[in-house]
């Protein structure tokens, strides 16, 4: 592959929970799901003031790739090889292609861009914070992998840095499990009391 | 103790060191990577025509590479069938031994997946590319020391 990395703008959405919540909360009634879009959308334009807000807690700053209108689904036929550079697990999803949010439309054409899908069966609770803490690693894995060749390897070592770094939130309790995910089998261990070990204070040895 | 492939080998001058037999009474020999072309063509002339396995191990940390071939002569009529089995060691920093898939070809696969384990360069191996891992894989996962990459794959589901 010819082609490296080069400093990737990044692109990062929940793909699936759109989907999923309309899906789930479909028979309850279509209002709420709208009031659920309206909540995404402030989310999404958080998401774009969200570079200075980072940079305040320390945190490899974002650049997330402006949005692109009218995105049409390129070069995924079988005569380009009927596949694509992607790195899928289950919480993370990377493909070196712009996804658009809304659509879903996967541009393959575009190859300098690196798009993730966060937890796309939704199996933790994430909130706008827990989310920035992801991409911002996701961009500091991006940007340390620069220069690296564009393969499969490469962008399989950035997934798997970045489960390995969800699980550590889950560990430390800030995210936790969905307990209304369609599949609850805990993949990433079962739930427990006390996660936040960071913040038990040693009470005995205080005392005596 | 010589075996009779090893007499038969002295007896035409063919470089070799014989390394004993193993627990089947198979008689072992070590051939050296720049003879072994030139002595597979012979021992095929001689009548090994079935190579009946190839494989290829690391010999220790910071040793050797070793590939294997086990040939059988297959022939009418023969209910104890001559086997022999060849060792080649090639150096882990330059490990180039020539591909034996012109005399047998079923030596295709077997040679690409010693390649894609342990990264031995069989010279003249028409596709010698990964065969198990993915192409774009880094490393050889079967040499000692090799270092398997912090993955996430292991899934505590319950």
């Amino acid at each position: 592959m010819a082609a490296t990395m080069a400093k990737f703008p990044l692109l990062g959405y929940f793909g699936g929970k759109k989907q999923l919540q309309k899906r789930r909360d479909f028979s309850i009634a279509a209002q709420q799901s709208q009031v659920q879009e309206s909540q995404e959308k402030a989310e999404e334009e958080r998401e774009s003031v969200r570079t200075e807000k980072v940079l305040g807690t320390g945190g490899t700053p974002l650049r997330p790739v402006e949005k692109q209108v009218n995105v049409e689904s390129k070069n995924m036929g079988r005569e380009y090889g009927g596949d694509w550079l992607s790195s899928a697990t289950r919480h993370v999803r990377i493909y070196a292609a712009y996804i658009d949010p809304e659509t879903c439309a996967f541009d393959q054409t575009q190859m300098d861009k690196l798009t993730i899908i966060l937890d796309p069966t939704n199996e933790f609770v994430w909130t706008s914070e827990s989310c920035n803490k992801v991409y911002s690693y996701f961009q500091e894995l991006v940007d340390h992998y620069e220069g690296a060749p564009l393969t499969e390897y490469t962008l399989r070592l950035i997934g798997s840095d970045i489960e390995h770094y969800i699980r550590k939130l889950l560990y430390d309790g800030e995210i936790k499990y969905n307990m209304d995910a369609r599949v609850l089998n805990f993949s990433m261990g079962k739930p427990r009391m006390m996660f936040n070990n960071n913040d038990i204070q040693p009470q005995d040895v205080q005392q005596s | 103790m010589q075996g009779r492939l090893s007499a038969w080998l002295v007896k035409h001058g063919l470089v070799h060191r014989s390394l004993g037999f193993d627990y089947q009474g198979i008689e072992t020999l070590q051939i050296k990577p720049e003879d072994w072309h030139s002595i597979a063509v012979i021992l095929y002339v001689y009548g090994y025509n079935y190579l009946r396995s190839q494989c290829a191990y690391d010999v220790a940390p910071g040793g050797l590479l070793a590939s294997v071939y086990h040939l059988t002569r297959i022939e009418y009529g023969i209910d104890q069938p001559e086997e022999v089995c060849i060792k080649v060691f090639a150096s882990r920093r330059n490990p180039r031994i020539p591909s034996v898939f012109w005399v047998w070809k079923s030596a295709d696969f077997q040679e690409r997946e010693s390649y894609d384990m342990l990264g031995i360069l069989y010279d003249n191996h028409p596709r010698l590319k990964r065969i198990l891992m993915p192409e774009s894989w880094i490393g050889w996962p079967l040499r000692k020391d090799y270092i398997a990459p912090n993955f996430y794959e292991i899934q505590d589901a319950h």
